[in-house]
C-alpha cells in the first residue's frame, strides 16, 4: 500500500464514522499531514552527502596534484589502481572482509532508508480547524494516567505502549489489593474513544501476577 | 511541513546505498571466495589497461599529463556542488509573510502580514498554560502557500484530544483577528521535559 492511498483512506474514513474530517476541510493538509507522519530521510541524506563530498574532494585532490605534475599526497591514482586489481593479495584477508562488511553494512543503511515506508511513531486525531499530529508517547502518558486512576495505583506501576495498531497496557497491582482487569481495559477504551486517534488502536491489559509491596 | 525533497532523498539514498552494498560485498567475497579474485583480476586488469590506453592517447601535446585529468577533476567538482545543492534542500520553506494580497477597497497596494503576527500571538497566549512544558510557533511555506506549525510539548498525562480542541479555539480566534483561515498543523511532541517532571502537576 502506497503512503498516497494509506492517506486517501485516512480521509474517506471520516465522514463513514460521523466524525469530524482529520485534516480540517482543507484538502491541502492531508499531503502536510502525510509528510508529517512519515520521515524526510534528511538525516540519512546529511550524512550520505557528507560522505560523498567527502570522498570527492580527496579524489579531486589528488586528481589535481597529478594533472599539474606534482608529486601524490597519500596515494597516486595509479598505485591505487594497481593495488585494486591485486586486491585479495597485499592486504591480510580478515582486513578485506572486515572492511567489506562495514561498507556493505553502511550500504544497507542507506538502502533500506531509502526503501522502507518511514512511518513515524505518531497518530493523527480529527479536529475541525487545524490538523492535529500527536506523538504516541503524548497518547501513551495520557492512557498511563487513565489505566493508573482505574487500577489506583501510582505512577510507576502502569506502563503503556503504543504502536501504530495496538495499545498494551501493563499494570503490577499493589500486593493484597485487587484490580479489575475490566476496568482498565473499558476506561483506556473510553478514553482512546474520545480521543480517537487515527489509526484507531485495539487495547490489550496486561495484568502482572506478582503484586508490588508498599506502593 | 517543510519542503524538504522526499522523493529526492529516497532516490539519491537509494543510488548511494545501492552502489556502498555492491562495493561492500565485493570486498567481502574477494576475501573469502577465490573463485571470485580470480575473475576480479581478470577483468579489473583488463579495465585497466583500457583506462590507461584512453590515458595515453588524450595527453597533451608535448607533455607527459593527460587532459582527463582535469575533466575527471571537473566531473568531481559538478558532484561536490549538487551534494551541497541537495543538502541545502534539506529542512528548506520558512516563510515571513503570512498573508499577502489585495483588499477590495479603492485604494492601491497591498496587504501584508508577517508569520510574527499569529507566532507571537500564539505563542503568548500558550506559554502560560501550565499543563505545557514548551512551545514553538513557526510560519512555513508549502507548495506556495503559507501555514502554520505549532509544536507544543504537554506534560505527562495531559489529554491530547482536548488539549487539541483549546488549542483549535485559538486557532479560530487568530483566523477572525487576520481574516484569513490559514493551515494550521498541531503537533504534540514528547520531550525529555515532559517525561522527567511530574505526573501529579498535571491538573
Amino acid at each position: 500500500m502506497t503512503q498516497d492511498q494509506e492517506t486517501a483512506e485516512f480521509m474517506a474514513a471520516g465522514p463513514d464514522n460521523g466524525a469530524a474530517p482529520v485534516a480540517g476541510e482543507d484538502p491541502a493538509m492531508s499531503r502536510i499531514l502525510r509528510r508529517e507522519t512519515h520521515s524526510s530521510r534528511a538525516g540519512a541524506a546529511v550524512i550520505a552527502a557528507v560522505l560523498v563530498i567527502i570522498l570527492c574532494v580527496y579524489a579531486l585532490l589528488e586528481a589535481g596534484v597529478r594533472a599539474v605534475g606534482q608529486p601524490p599526497w597519500l596515494v597516486d591514482p595509479t598505485t591505487a589502481a594497481e593495488r585494486i586489481i591485486a586486491l585479495p593479495g597485499g592486504i591480510s584477508s580478515l582486513l578485506l572482509g572486515a572492511s567489506g562488511a562495514v561498507i556493505a553494512m553502511a550500504g544497507l543503511f542507506f538502502l533500506l532508508h531509502a526503501v522502507l515506508p518511514g512511518r513515524r511513531a505518531r497518530h493523527l486525531l480529527r479536529d475541525p480547524r487545524t490538523a492535529v499530529v500527536v506523538d504516541d508517547e503524548v497518547l501513551a502518558s495520557a492512557l498511563a494516567r487513565r489505566a493508573r486512576m482505574a487500577a489506583n495505583v501510582t505512577q510507576e506501576q502502569v506502563m503503556v505502549v503504543v504502536s501504530r495498531q495496538t495499545v498494551v497496557v501493563n499494570v503490577r497491582p499493589t500486593s493484597g489489593s485487587r484490580v479489575s482487569h475490566d476496568a482498565v481495559l473499558a476506561a483506556v477504551q473510553a478514553e482512546l474513544e474520545e480521543m480517537s486517534p487515527v489509526p484507531m488502536p485495539t487495547v490489550r491489559v496486561n495484568l502482572a501476577s506478582s503484586g508490588v509491596i508498599g506502593a | 511541513m517543510n519542503g524538504t525533497p522526499r522523493a529526492l532523498n529516497r532516490v539519491l539514498l537509494f543510488i548511494i546505498g545501492i552502489k556502498l552494498l555492491a562495493v561492500g560485498l565485493l570486498l567481502l567475497l574477494l576475501a573469502t571466495v577465490p573463485a571470485v579474485a580470480d575473475w576480479w583480476h581478470g577483468w579489473a586488469a583488463g579495465a585497466w589497461a583500457g583506462a590507461e590506453n584512453a590515458f595515453r592517447q588524450t595527453r597533451f601535446p608535448g607533455r607527459e599529463e593527460s587532459w582527463l585529468w582535469i575533466v575527471a577533476g571537473v566531473v568531481l567538482v559538478a558532484i561536490i556542488v549538487a551534494m551541497i545543492a541537495w543538502l541545502s534542500q534539506q529542512g528548506k520553506g520558512r516563510a515571513n509573510l503570512l498573508v499577502a494580497s489585495d483588499d477590495d477597497s479603492t485604494v492601491d497596494g497591498e496587504v501584508r502580514i508577517g508569520g510574527g503576527v499569529a507566532e507571537q500571538a500564539l505563542r503568548a497566549a500558550l506559554t502560560e498554560r501550565p499543563d505545557l512544558t514548551g512551545v514553538s510557533v513557526a510560519t512555513y511555506e508549502f507548495k506556495g502557500q503559507p501555514g502554520l506549525r505549532i509544536r507544543i510539548q504537554p506534560r505527562q498525562g495531559v489529554a491530547p484530544h482536548l488539549l487539541a480542541a483549546e488549542v483549535s479555539q485559538l486557532v479560530e480566534a487568530l483566523d477572525l483577528v487576520i481574516g484569513q483561515k490559514t493551515p494550521v498543523l498541531v503537533h504534540m511532541v514528547s520531550g525529555a521535559r515532559s517525561r522527567f517532571t511530574k505526573a501529579e502537576r498535571v491538573r
